[in-house]
């Protein structure tokens, strides 16, 4: 149990939750929040673990929400096949962005992941006739858990929390198996870590698909509970920020760390927007100005995240191996 | 009997030809230094026994096997480990970690790597630092942790580039001891080393490379007073 009990509190928090409060709004900030900590968990295990800073994850989320939307509107198949075609066609495309990380360091590979989902930002806007370009595709209600069409906002809230669960899982693994070691050493010199007989190249890849594979499955869930997909969301380099943000504000390269960074980030975010940008207010918009600051405060006072920022006041508790 | 060969390595950047059809044997347990002046072709030399730099012509072989062409990972699984000339410890992770990755070559148990490698950290000296960054370090731990390193991947030849390079006079004796005590554990070992002083001390035979090429190959006092090897470090005027 060492080191895992406040995940251990976080996560039942979350599952219990819904027993208690029945607030529909209260329900679906949960579900936001492990939804967006899965995905700055899945961007963490290529971008904190393996050191594969990458600005275009994106690309996973909506290949995604669209292998759902796609595979269920035309051909009626549940978006759990959807979710794992998607989660498929991902772990390919990250295959090529892992090998491309074989040949590209640094700014270079970032700017690449960059050009890779706005290929697909454009492609999906104009291939009219496939994904209905930029009008976006609605998802139409079935009930059922087969078809994921739920109202009751309780099962989402458990769905999320099983992929989070599996997500904060692969961490854990990251930070205590031989694989970890190894790719933590890739991160930190991927030529001193071939030079100790680390497969550097391999485990890159599979790091890369891994967090693919997982970040189309939460853009499939995204899809289903939202109703809707279009491109310019989900392939936007905003979103793919986003991703990165929670990771960086919760702790690169921690297991709870994009949860707790996703929780801060998405709490600000959802507060800023109901005080200062009301329809009808004088300055819409301006929340995000503000929610811009509390962010640069965030990353001056804390760079090496909430976890770090704990660990460093509490030594005892969060023995965390941190991205420098 | 040889352990490593290197035969008729040659290797081009472009116009420049760092290596030149360089070809020795080492024996099992024997410790060979190699010198010579800067951009002689020393490290391009390391970096293709490694399997970082592909020669042009050539290959090298362990034990009859050829490595030329594997990947740096592979070359290390087969038995050469190595350390770097400008050190590259992993900065962010403790030094017991940092030794670990390499004793996880060779084991897939944690728990066993961790063991393992508190041997080594301590067998180098760095017991009180275990649990530090490696960026806490001064260049001497820094050194002796890379050695450590090395080791837990349980090299069958070993390849330190510039073992005193940039470590303060007091603290290379305790270096020169270490290698020394490698070497009569049995250690095969392939040394850099600008210091000839400390090379001549410690090897029993020596490789001096000027310009790409071996200008001479034998015991140490006489190739320090090889002729071309004080020609190539000194000038023409120097050779008496």
């Amino acid at each position: 149990m060492r080191g895992v009990t406040p995940a251990v509190v976080f996560f039942a928090s979350a599952a219990l939750a819904p027993l208690v409060v029945r607030d529909a709004f209260f329900l679906d900030s949960i579900v936001l929040i492990l939804l967006w900590g899965t995905t700055a968990a899945a961007w963490n295990v290529a971008g904190g673990y393996a050191g594969q800073i990458s600005l275009g994850h994106s690309a996973f989320f909506g290949l995604g929400a669209y292998g759902a939307a796609i595979l269920g509107t035309r051909w009626e198949i549940s978006p759990w096949i959807g979710l794992v075609a998607g989660a498929g066609v991902a772990t390919a495309i990250g295959l090529v962005i892992g090998y491309l990380s074989n040949r590209l360091r640094g700014p270079y590979f970032v700017l690449a992941t960059i050009a890779f989902s706005q290929v697909l930002l454009i492609g999906s806007s104009r291939w009219r006739a496939f994904t209905a370009g930029s009008e976006g595709i609605p998802v139409p209600f079935r009930p059922g858990f087969w078809t994921l069409g739920l109202v009751d906002k309780r099962v989402w809230v458990w769905i999320m929390l099983g992929f989070a669960l599996l997500a904060y899982l692969i961490a854990l693994y990251l930070e205590r198996a031989r694989r970890g070691y190894q790719l933590a050493a890739v991160r930190e010199d991927e030529d001193a870590a071939l030079s100790l007989g680390v497969p550097a190249r391999r485990l890159k890849v599979v790091a890369i698909c891994v967090s693919a594979a997982l970040t189309a499955a939460c853009g499939a869930l995204w899809t289903q509970y939202v109703g809707f997909v279009d491109p310019i969301y989900v392939f936007s380099i905003d979103l793919s920020i986003r991703f990165a943000l929670a990771a960086v504000v919760g702790g690169l390269g921690t297991a709870l760390g994009p949860f707790l960074g996703a929780a801060l980030v998405t709490t600000v975010e959802t507060y800023l927007r109901a005080e200062f940008g009301g329809i009808g207010g004088r300055f819409v918009g301006s929340y995000l100005i503000v929610y811009g600051c509390a962010l640069i405060v965030i990353v001056r006072w804390m760079p090496q995240g909430v976890v770090g920022w704990i660990g460093e006041r509490w030594p005892r508790r969060a023995a965390v191996r941190t991205a420098p | 009997m040889s352990l490593l060969s290197v035969a008729g390595v040659t290797k081009r950047f472009g116009g420049i030809v760092a290596n030149r059809g360089i070809s020795f044997d080492v024996a099992p347990g024997e410790l060979v230094g190699i010198i010579g002046p800067n951009g002689a072709g020393k490290s391009t030399l390391f970096e293709i026994v490694t399997g970082f730099y592909r020669p042009d012509e050539g290959e090298v072989r362990l034990d009859g096997l050829r490595l030329t062409g594997l990947s740096p990972d592979t070359v290390c699984r087969r038995g050469i480990a190595r350390t770097f000339q400008k050190l590259r410890p992993f900065q962010g992770l403790t030094v017991l970690d940092n030794v670990m990755v390499g004793a996880l070559t060779r084991t897939r148990d944690v728990r066993h790597a961790r063991e393992r490698a508190r041997e080594l950290v301590g067998k180098v000296g760095l017991a009180d630092k275990a649990e530090s960054h490696a960026r806490t370090l001064s260049t001497g731990q820094r050194k002796r942790l890379e050695l450590a390193r090395a080791l837990a991947t349980e090299p069958r030849v070993l390849l330190l580039d510039e073992v005193t390079g940039g470590v303060d006079q007091r603290t290379i004796p305790e270096l020169v001891r270490l290698v020394r005590d490698l070497n009569g554990g049995g250690l095969t070992l392939l040394v850099i080393e600008h210091n000839m002083r400390v090379i001549t001390a410690v090897a029993q035979r020596i490789i001096a490379l000027h310009l790409g090429e071996v200008i001479a190959d034998g015991p140490p006092d006489a190739v320090a007073r090889d002729r071309r090897v004080v020609e190539a470090y000194l000038g023409q005027a120097y050779v008496r």
